[in-house]
């Protein structure tokens, strides 16, 4: 607090009240922009070990109102905090017995390449219906079947590399938890021990703003989370019905890319069509895959987003679309999650804290 | 920084230390509170802000959007009104103001300063709702008292107006 108020004392030498208001308040600005820039470049250069702090903050946000249930129910919070945890900690290890060996072959079989001669022969097939029909804008030696076959190669060998990385995944299985961990059983506290390093005269104020944070992403968040659960389960269950390979994988794939908004639903039906279509040889297949994502697509607007999810961000679709856009080309897929949670955030505070600043007289103290 | 850091290195085992346990003995004296129990005043002492104000510091100001209630633990408080800051109470460590504003949103009626170096207790309007949401058994017991305190100085305005009328002032 004193740090603060520092800014606004009088400096020496300088003559009348108001000229020395003016330069405290010049400082206090111009003080902030280099905070503010300095925090900026930080993110930027650790961008790495920020993603980790990220994942680790959200995971112990959305799991905070179970912990807070568990607290108010004669559990303290710390008991609360290593139940959630240990429920967790389970549900990973049955993720990662079951899922992650069904996964490894999945990706060892996209690595291999497609066997099937009727994949091949359809592509050639669609190869050739190009070439005919686009002949005269210069389509020729398309090689579709090279290219996809290089392209499945590049994708498992992304998947491989990012799952067998033995220092992310260090860093993924041991530092998160740990983060996650201690965010949920002393986060108030944290939070407390901050609100109260703020001046008096910006304490209500900033309680009120970081209230009106907590109802504007909270429950986008924690409702986002659970849909890209129920989506993704979904995804599996409708293509292991479909016979569709490498099931698992595109339904996890699927489950997340839903969390991105306009952009994701495509991308989680993309690689679904994609490998239909190859391991097959059947274009049938991939519109039984079309339609299956269309019908998951429905019950999720209709039945599981207004139950699960809050769309409390209340932003214009082109908003949404550039902040997904601006979000992958900085963070990567991170950013692209976090963009719409982090303009709501913003425009949160440009508008919410605006007007409520105005309304605050502050009194000289 | 220094209270932050120290938060994530505490020692996770350690029990509740002799300031903790004031902090529940004065929420314990308090009307709304009385009638809760040992781990209820801990619920709420999670959810409370310490503050510190030095001489003739403002508080809240008139108008100001209200958000909280204060406790004072230590000092004495002015309460004033208008643009003369007529005084319309002084307070001292026990007391409380601000509660209104744990019923809605209406601006503060009065402007709170710090007459001597105070101590104050801070709940926050929404931390107190989501408290009282999980926690209804307790969410009653407040309530009932808050309103017990707020009809209580209903009645004294009430009598207070009376009187003014039987001198003629009003």
């Amino acid at each position: 607090m004193e740090g603060f108020d520092a800014l606004t004392t009088r400096l020496p030498g300088s003559k009348g009240g108001n000229m020395n208001k003016g330069r405290g308040r010049l400082a206090r600005y111009f003080f902030l922009a280099l905070t503010i820039a300095a925090l900026v470049i930080l993110v930027i250069v650790l961008s790495d070990i920020v993603k980790t702090i990220v994942i680790a903050a959200l995971l112990a946000y959305i799991a905070d109102p179970a912990a807070a249930f568990l607290e108010s129910r004669l559990v303290s919070r710390r008991a609360a905090t290593l139940l959630i945890f240990l429920f967790l900690l389970l549900g990973t290890a049955l993720c990662f017995f079951l899922l992650v060996p069904a996964l490894g072959r999945e990706i060892a079989a996209l690595r291999a390449g497609f066997d099937s001669g009727e994949a091949v022969a359809t592509i050639s097939r669609i190869e050739r219906t190009l070439e005919d029909s686009l002949g005269f804008l210069g389509v020729r030696n398309l090689d579709l079947v090279n290219r996809t076959q290089k392209a499945m190669v590049s994708v498992s060998d992304w998947m491989f590399s990012h799952l067998l990385d033995m220092v992310s995944l260090f860093t993924n299985l041991v530092i998160i938890p740990f983060i996650v961990f201690f965010l949920l059983k002393d986060g108030r506290e944290i939070k407390k021990r901050l609100v109260h390093m703020v001046p008096n005269r910006y304490f209500e104020f900033t309680l009120y703003m970081l209230h009106k944070m907590d109802l504007q992403l909270g429950n986008y968040l924690r409702g986002q989370f659970m849909d890209a659960l129920i989506f993704g389960a979904l995804s599996m269950v409708s293509l292991w019905l479909l016979h569709v390979k490498y099931f698992v994988a595109i339904g996890l794939f699927a489950g997340l890319a839903n969390l991105i908004p306009f952009l994701g639903p495509v991308a989680g039906a993309a690689p679904a069509v994609i490998i239909a279509v190859i391991d097959s040889g059947n274009l049938m297949q991939a519109v039984y895959v079309l339609l299956a994502f269309a019908a998951m697509k429905l019950i999720d607007d209709s039945l599981i987003q207004p139950i699960v999810v809050a769309r409390s961000v209340d932003m214009h679709p082109l908003v949404v679309l550039m902040a997904v856009i601006v979000g992958g080309r900085l963070f990567g897929i991170l950013g692209m999650l976090l963009a719409v949670p982090a303009v709501g955030f913003l425009k949160v505070v440009l508008s919410e804290g605006v007007a409520t600043f105005r309304k605050y007289q502050w009194a000289d103290t | 920084m220094k209270e932050v850091l120290g938060s994530l290195w505490a020692n996770i085992f350690k029990k509740s230390g002799k300031g903790e346990k004031a902090v529940r003995e004065v929420l314990r004296q308090m009307p709304m509170f009385k009638d809760l129990k040992n781990r209820e005043l801990f619920q709420l002492e999670r959810i409370l802000h310490r503050r510190d104000y030095n001489v003739g510091e403002t508080i809240f100001n008139q108008g100001d959007p209200g958000l909280g209630m204060y406790i004072i633990e230590e000092g004495v408080v002015d309460i004033v009104a208008g643009s003369e800051r007529q005084q319309l109470a002084e307070l001292k460590a026990g007391d409380f103001f601000g509660e209104l504003a744990l019923l809605d949103d209406t601006p503060r009626t009065a402007a709170a300063l710090a007459k001597t170096p105070c101590r104050l207790l801070c709940f926050f309007q929404p931390d107190l709702f989501d408290l009282l949401e999980r926690t209804p058994r307790s969410g009653i017991k407040i309530l009932f008292n808050l309103a017990r305190i707020l009809g209580e100085r209903l009645i004294r305005a009430n009598e207070s107006l009376q009187d003014l009328r039987k001198d003629g002032r009003v």
